[in-house]
């Protein structure tokens, strides 16, 4: 190890939704490398320590040959504006400045925006918008919740600090002692790593979550559920009696759900029913229900796609103005029907994670990627860029899992640029592009106001 | 003689094509109608571009290809007939409020979304979403019918709001869910919570179905009414079951996390 040892404070961490600010780097700057960590967790550890840069990669290439950064831009430009049905996904590990470069793109490409949400948490964004939300920051979490759900979710193994800074055993202004003026509650159909911390561990059949919420609704609202709810879910009406008494004479409850509610059969219905028992909670007492967001900026996505287009994923240029429709402008449906016919993806892999039909699809159209490191649709794409990592490298905004944006500060520089400074290069050159065929087209009147606004 | 569109180039991407309506076309000259404009993906095309145009309009349109990646067709008519010979795109029918489509192929999802009348007749299948709401909207079908003969997929009749859907082959899961009053029949097999959320409204089995927890069992009858319905889907086309006529259903009354005034009525002739 080399005496040239750089001390970075209050950085963050941006491995999870809980986008830990409070991290101590130790980075050694002849290496580029972090070497020690103070008060990470595991798996932010693991994200820090392993962080290299390869010497080697290319910034820029295209059909897997090396090109300058200018040519790589151009090509990506000109596949987009070629396209017809041009997708954009992923943005997740991103900053919210390039996300917002990410969505401007999309917009004057006429194409289709669409992030990983769509494939974890996109039914909770369609529950929000079907049922409404009951929220709160993390930190009215820590200083105030005395009852705390989780369904469906194991943050012991996902995001480890949660227990720790917010939920469990953080002390706050009502919660001076911890864990003792709190009950836990953990509904999950497997015992999980989470389990232990548990006051209560509910374990329901698997695929039974809808039934319960719905039960758990009915007995709040007084009303009676069948006979042979046990029967059905493997929940006794006792627990479930039990559980609603808890909810309703809590001072303050939250629900933290995770994917265990979001992906099982039934997706924002359960999600849905989960928002509405919080909803029906509030005639007695306040309770609020919260994702538990997996990736860093999976939240700014959100934001950043909402503030832009009015919507917060699978949303739709096609026609000049954004349409929101999932099952229609979801990029796994988009690639399974074969419809898109060119992709950028920015900070994901599906190539690694999608059904095999949406796979088939992607490898057969352009792609252009940008990503951190080499993955199955890096390696495939057309244009591949390579970008340096937000939080380690690049500074930028990040929102925590509650909404709540976090400015990065980042550890070391690298070679490689950032995604937003490419989405900038991008987006220059789609605009100039457009604007020619415009142009070209003879536009007038309005078009041609339009085709300037986009210029400028 | 009908108005003829032909599918002449197959679309790369989708097509979006919401002029093909009679309340749109029906006042158009076949050089007019082929200027008018479609969606091709991001780019505006001509109708010309994708279809052949043949005949003239007299309250007819048959569309012939196939159109499984075709959008929007017969989008808010409000009278005429669209045949379409083949299978066709998603949105098909959606907020129509009157006339006729005829599927003879396999419809997509949402298919007759937010209709508030007419009727469409799918001799395939159909997909997702049929007869619902779309997202964020209080109120799915407002009125007409939507005939099925083969199977539907999830959340059938989402916030359906009056009109009868009626399937012969098998509905997926959520039929019927926050329905707010209307009917549904089904001949197959149910998915799982049905009518879950639902306020008012009926939904008709012929099979065992799961019924969630906060459905109470009122009583065993012999509607009257579903003769009447029986009769009708039989005139048109679907195979009724004599014993359905007058057997007697088991009436569930739910959801009572909301209003309790929907029903499901399973048949209990077995
Ligand atoms: S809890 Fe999440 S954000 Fe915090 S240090 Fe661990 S991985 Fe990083």
């Amino acid at each position: 190890m080399s005496e040239n040892i750089k001390i970075v404070k209050n950085a963050t961490c941006t491995f999870c939704g809980c986008v830990c600010d409070d991290m101590e780097l130790h980075v050694d700057l002849d290496e580029n490398r972090i070497v020690k960590t103070k008060k990470a967790c595991v798996l932010g550890k693991a994200w820090f320590l392993e962080h290299t840069i390869e010497k080697d990669a290319h910034a820029a290439m295209i059909d897997g040959k090396k090109v300058s950064m200018e040519e790589a831009i151009e090509e990506a430009a000109q596949t987009l504006v070629k396209a017809k049905f041009p997708i954009t996904y992923g943005l997740s590990d991103s900053t919210s400045e390039a996300q917002r470069q990410a969505v401007a793109i999309s917009d004057i490409v006429k194409g289709n925006v669409d992030t990983t949400s769509s494939v974890c948490h996109g039914p909770t964004g369609m529950a929000f918008q079907g049922v409404g939300e009951s929220t709160s920051t993390l930190g009215e979490v820590k200083n105030r919740a005395d009852l705390v759900i989780y369904w469906g979710a194991n943050p012991a193994e996902s995001h480890p600090r949660h227990f720790g800074r917010y939920s469990v055993t953080a002390k706050g202004m009502f919660t001076p002692n911890g864990k003792k003026d709190r009950t836990v509650v953990i509904v999950d159909v497997r015992k999980t790593k989470s389990s232990p911390v548990a006051d209560i561990n509910i374990r329901p059949k698997i695929g039974k979550d809808f039934e319960i919420l719905w039960a758990l609704r009915a007995l709040v609202k007084g009303k009676k559920v069948a006979d042979d709810i046990e029967e059905q879910t493997g929940i006794s009406l006792e627990t479930l009696e039990d559980l609603v008494e808890r909810m309703k004479n809590c001072r303050f409850g939250v629900f933290f759900f995770g994917m265990g509610l979001t992906m099982p059969r039934g997706r924002h219905f359960n999600t849905g029913a989960l928002l509405a028992l919080a909803t029906d909670l509030n005639e007695f007492t306040h309770f609020v229900a919260k994702p538990l967001r997996g990736h860093g900026n999976v939240t700014g996505a959100d934001n950043v796609v909402s503030w832009q287009t009015g919507y917060p994923f699978s949303v739709n240029f096609n026609r000049g103005y954004p349409r929101f429709n999932p099952g229609e402008f979801s990029t796994v449906d988009l690639l399974s029907k074969g419809e898109a016919d060119a992709a950028m993806i920015i900070a994901s892999d599906p190539a690694s994670n999608f059904p095999k039909k949406a796979i088939e699809h992607l490898k057969s159209i352009p792609v252009i990627s940008l990503d951190t490191k080499s993955t199955l649709t890096s390696k495939d794409a057309h244009v591949a860029f390579r970008v340096s990592t937000y939080g380690i490298n690049t500074t930028g905004t990040v929102y925590r899992m509650d909404d709540v944006p976090i400015t990065l500060n980042p550890a070391f520089d690298s070679p490689f640029p950032g995604d937003e400074e490419v989405l900038k290069g991008i987006k220059k050159r789609v605009q100039e592009l457009m604007l020619a065929r415009h142009n070209a087209n003879g536009a007038r009147g309005e078009a041609k106001v339009a085709a300037a606004r986009i210029q400028e | 003689m009908a108005l003829k569109l032909k599918l002449h180039t197959q679309p790369d991407v989708p097509l979006e094509v919401d002029c093909i309506s009679p309340d749109r076309l029906q006042s158009l000259s076949n050089s007019e109608i082929s200027k008018q404009t479609i969606f091709h993906g991001n780019r505006q095309v001509n109708l010309g571009d994708f279809f052949d145009c043949i005949g003239d309009f007299d309250n007819e349109i048959i569309i012939e290809g196939d159109c499984s990646n075709i959008k929007h067709i017969g989008t808010a008519m409000s009278f005429g007939q669209i045949t379409i010979e083949g299978d066709v795109g998603t949105h098909t029918g959606a907020v129509m409020s009157g006339g006729e489509i005829n599927i003879e192929g396999s419809g997509a999802d949402w298919l007759g979304a937010e209709m508030l009348g007419g009727r469409i007749t799918v001799k395939g299948d159909a997909g997702h979403m049929v007869g619902s709401a779309y997202r964020g909207s209080a109120q799915g079908m407002q009125g007409g019918e939507i005939i099925v003969h083969g199977n539907v997929r999830n959340e059938m009749g989402h916030a359906m709001r009056r009109g009868l859907i009626a399937v012969g082959g098998n509905a997926d899961d959520f039929a019927g869910v926050n329905m707010l009053a209307g009917t549904i029949i089904v001949l197959g097999d149910m998915g799982i919570r049905t009518g879950a959320g639902m306020k008012r409204g009926s939904i008709i089995c012929q099979n065992i179905i799961d019924i969630l927890p906060t459905f109470s069992r009122s009583c065993d009858y012999q509607p009257s009414f579903l003769r009447q319905y029986y009769k009708y889907l039989k005139s048109m086309g679907l195979t009724i079951n004599d014993s359905f006529l007058d057997g007697p259903f088991e009436r569930w009354c739910g959801d009572s996390v909301e209003l309790n005034r929907g029903e499901i009525l399973l048949y209990a002739g077995k």
